[in-house]
């Protein structure tokens, strides 16, 4: 078979640099523009929010709701047209600028009946005030909603320090802003080309000049494209700030009017979701220098990542193109599309049901992600190694109680393995011991009812392990189960099983033991059936007596087929979630938790996400060693 | 035979009674769980205790024989109780799932077995390694996916998409190790006669592979019927329960309805241990023989 020849180099890194800066520079575009409609988008929120907060601080100066509703009025006259204004306290609705709210419907009057969604977005606004007043999470307190351009902003109503209700203001929307072109890029993109096509003409056809060339064109364009699009950024970043602060001091001066106060802090009208403010803008109306120039590093900041990331892509489909990768790649697609026609439909669901979700989990792990920030894209809430930093680095194996005697932390995870490593050793050596010894007598020439005790003794094994697992968990209950009656019928006192960490893991291991032992005498029986009888014979002849038989025959024998079944047993029982979680559910106080089920509680009870996917990562990576030394015994083993 | 008596040592009845041990050991739960289910109350105890208990009445409380027979616990877990709702609900997820699995994996498993590709190894070494992926570590994302992004929270579908794309990897497994069994020669002959790889593929190999692909289908329907932390995660609503979330449903939390979850625990089981019985040799032949070969 005589393969192509690759095309000409010259072509090749001509085109992978027409690609790579396709990716870089198309894609970079796209993402910067994401950037500043979403820096726009905020602008106009944080706008929308100082005037909302300057309303509110007079609503709750002005008194009787008569001169509220005076003051409403005033201050939407001095307000853009569209703008609207209601004040809610309790379930009365005591101002209202709504073009509806007139005649029959004017404030002040009690909320209708199809009006208590306004009702409720007060209540929302009161439980996270209170919430974050408590301290904790911090919960919004603000509520924002776009509507297109226009921003409407819930703004609670505060008397000696306890939520009355909600000032809830229509900022309508502002002219947009004028696109930009993409001109700059294009003609970054043009210049790198003709440059390379000069460059490619004038030079030798030599593939490592080549790719020197185009990297450097690559970079070069890609560095220019960077720095303006920063720069640019940057400037959009302190217009946002400077028209802020006109708002902040025109808020000012109308309040300044409407009240006749002198001193007026519109600085602290610049707050996010849960009212803590910015500190961006001055009493004065003025923009912080430093704290401006921290927020514009940090979008610039943001926006370089991206861009570094974009453009990193960009450089490999240029390598991988260049130097013939991508053709090669091409061509093998060609050749075997059979192959990977048939194989495809299975790669792309398990690629995105089992393998991504993998990946995702594991980016999962080196974020704070928990229940509350879940919108947030993990990018903001990385942590690096912190979670496995957590949980690897602590070694508070003891904690003090609140009686103050020292107790075992069974939350920490060497505490976990240790009982998940117990756990395993002890069931697989009862399932292999007890399992081995059934075979043995199981496979004794002449016994009778063999094939009946064989049925009977998988049963355990057939039974589903959750059905298994919630029945023995009903046969150790403390007064009703059946453990307690037969203790009770020898003299006993009836024991609470699932109080002593011990007891409890007696549960488990009495669950488990009964399901796992008809899998090795199963696998034990076949083993050996198929050694030869004529061995023992000769054995016989030999003066052997039965022990050593028993070494010197059985056990070699049964080893090919109990090595797998043992290291198989070993993953299930590492894994065994339905007996721990069903059973003893981690009793008392996580003492009897394995890894698995501890790390799906951190998930699923206490939402830790992060935390969580980094435990599970630690089971994986446990498990993967272990499979990578199964291999080798496995290997030895078949030496034999 | 009086020979084979004396090296053998121990005499049958002792043998015979360790055994009688070990059947009442492996047969207890599931009679406990009889009598339970034919009492016709939802008690977790056989039988109700007096005041002033003896060792007698304790004693009746341990034999695993109701104190009388009523059917009531299957007829309303099946009538009053949406459990004939849940068992459909299992049915049809883990038939989809099968379908939609074994549509997947034929023809990969076909692909990794007969033809040589630049990723062929690497393809093959993912799916093995994909078995150790933890539950819990996937669930999250798998969460994020089916639930926020596709919208398939408490649907079924949502879990026939689920079950079967994570049975491919085993399912690849067990029919490649099938195919690569089957002759090559008899493909070379076929060929010979003008026949495409497609037809090759349906007319041949499918039907040769007959008995490891029902095999395959029943060990993956097995495992639909008795998945339980995926169902319970994924399916929010109480009518779309899947049976084991329902008779967990029965008797966790403040539940205690013990004769709802020992009826339904045996109308559940019935297949299913049928089927194991049947299949028990060839599971343990697949596993071990895949587990070897590494």
């Amino acid at each position: 078979m005589t393969t192509p020849r690759p095309p000409d180099p010259r072509i090749r890194f001509g085109l992978g640099l027409l690609l790579g800066l396709a990716v870089a520079l198309g894609g970079g575009w796209t993402v910067v523009r994401g950037a500043r409609n979403q820096l726009e988008d905020d602008w106009t929120t944080r706008r929308a929010t100082v005037a909302a907060n300057a309303l509110t601080s007079l609503v709750v100066q002005a008194g009787d709701d008569a001169a509220v509703r005076k003051l409403v009025t005033a201050w939407q006259e001095t307000h853009p047209p569209g703008t609207r204004v209601r004040v809610i306290r309790g379930t009365t609705l005591e101002a209202s600028t709504d073009p509806a709210d007139t005649g029959a419907r004017a404030a002040p009057r009690r909320l209708a009946r199809e009006e208590k969604p306004l009702f409720d977005q007060a209540q929302r606004l009161r439980a996270g005030a209170d919430s974050n007043r408590e301290g904790g999470a911090p919960k919004p307190e603000l509520e924002v909603e776009p509507e297109g351009g226009a921003r409407q902003v819930a703004v609670p109503l505060e008397a000696d320090g306890k939520v009355i209700g909600m000032v809830q203001v229509l900022v309508p929307a502002e002219p947009p802003a004028a696109g930009r072109s993409p001109l700059q890029a294009m003609l970054l993109f043009l210049a790198a080309l003709v440059l390379y096509v000069v460059a490619a003409w004038l030079l030798p056809p030599k593939t490592v000049l080549l790719a020197a060339v185009s990297t450097v064109l690559f970079c070069l364009a890609t560095a220019f494209f960077i720095g303006g699009e920063l720069r640019d950024l940057g400037l959009a970043e302190r217009d946002g700030q400077r028209a802020l602060a006109r708002t902040v001091s025109v808020e000012v001066e109308r309040v300044r009017a409407l009240t006749g106060a002198t001193t007026v802090d519109g600085g602290a009208w610049d707050t996010d979701l849960s009212r803590k403010p910015h500190g961006l803008v001055t009493g004065a109306g003025v923009v912080d220098r430093e704290a401006g120039e921290a927020e514009a590093q940090r979008v610039r900041r943001g926006a370089l990542r991206s861009l570094l990331a974009v453009a990193a892509l960009g450089l490999v489909v240029l390598v991988l193109v260049g130097f013939g990768g991508a053709s090669r790649a091409g061509r093998a697609l060609v050749t075997n599309r059979q192959a990977y026609a048939y194989t495809a439909p299975a790669m792309i669901a398990t690629g995105l049901l089992v393998f991504f979700p993998f990946l995702y989990g594991f980016a999962l792990s080196f974020t704070s992600s928990n229940i509350y920030n879940t919108n947030l894209p993990l990018s903001e809430l990385w942590v690096g190694l912190r979670n496995y930093g957590a949980i690897l680095g602590d070694f508070g194996f003891m904690r003090r109680a609140a009686d103050g005697h020292w107790v075992f932390n069974y939350l920490n995870f060497y505490w976990t393995f240790l009982f998940t490593v117990i756990w395993t050793i002890t069931n697989v050596t009862w399932g292999v011991s007890f399992g081995l010894l059934l075979a043995l007598i199981l496979n004794i020439k002449g016994l009778a009812f063999r094939p009946i005790y064989r049925v009977i003794l998988i049963l355990p094994w057939a039974m589903p392990n959750y059905i298994t697992s919630l029945i023995w968990k009903g046969m150790f209950h403390r007064q009703f189960g059946v453990v307690n009656q037969v203790l009770q019928i020898f003299g006993f006192e009836p024991l609470s099983w699932f109080d002593h960490p011990f007891t409890s893991y007696l549960t488990a291991l009495a669950t488990n033991g009964w399901l796992s032992f008809p899998f090795m005498m199963v696998v034990s029986l076949g083993a050996l059936q198929s050694i030869p009888a004529d061995l023992y014979e000769a054995a016989r002849v030999d003066g052997a007596n039965r022990w050593q038989q028993f070494r010197a025959i059985t056990l070699p024998s049964l080893r090919p087929a109990l090595v797998p079944a043992i290291i198989l047993s070993v993953v299930w029982t590492f894994n065994m979630f339905n007996v721990i979680y069903l059973v003893t559910a981690g009793e008392p106080g996580g003492s009897t938790e394995i890894l698995i089920t501890q790390a799906y509680k951190y998930a699923f009870q206490r939402y830790q996400y992060g935390y969580a996917a980094a435990y599970s990562t630690i089971i994986f990576l446990i498990l993967l060693v272990y499979g990578t030394f199964q291999n080798r015994v496995t290997r030895a083993t078949e030496a034999l | 035979m009086a020979r084979s008596r004396r090296e053998e040592g121990t005499p049958h009845w002792i043998l015979h009674g360790f055994l009688l041990a070990t059947v009442l050991y492996a047969v207890y739960p599931v009679l406990w769980v009889l009598s339970i289910a034919f009492s016709g109350k939802q008690s977790l105890a056989i039988a109700d205790l007096p005041a002033d208990p003896t060792k007698l009445d304790r004693a009746r409380t341990v034999l695993p024989w109701p104190a009388h027979f009523a059917f009531s616990n299957f007829s309303s877990v099946m009538t009053d109780q949406p459990f004939a709702r849940w068992m459909l609900n299992s049915a049809i997820v883990s038939i989809g799932a099968t379908i939609v699995g074994l549509a997947l994996s034929l023809t990969a498993a076909y692909a990794f077995s007969r033809f040589k590709f630049p990723g062929r190894r690497f393809g093959m070494m993912s799916f093995l390694v994909s078995q150790m992926f933890p539950g819990t570590l996937t669930l999250i994302p798998l969460y994020i996916i089916i639930v926020q992004w596709l919208g398939l929270g408490s649907t079924l579908t949502g879990l026939i998409i689920i079950y079967a794309t994570t049975s491919i990897p085993f399912s690849v497994w067990m029919l490649k190790g099938y195919f690569d069994t089957i002759p090559k020669e008899l493909e070379e002959a076929a060929v010979m006669e003008g026949a495409g790889p497609g037809k090759i593929f349906w007319r041949i190999m499918l039907p040769l592979a007959k008995p490891a692909v029902a095999i395959t289908a029943l060990f993956s329907f097995m495992t639909g019927w008795n998945e339980f932390i995926q169902a319970a995660t994924f399916m929010d609503k109480e009518d779309m329960y899947t049976a084991p979330v329902g008779l967990r449903f029965f008797v966790g939390g403040f539940q205690q309805q013990w004769g709802y979850f020992a009826a339904g625990s045996i109308i559940v089981s019935i297949p299913v241990v049928l089927l194991f019985l049947y299949l028990q040799k060839y599971l343990v032949s697949g596993l071990t023989a895949g587990s070897v070969k590494g």
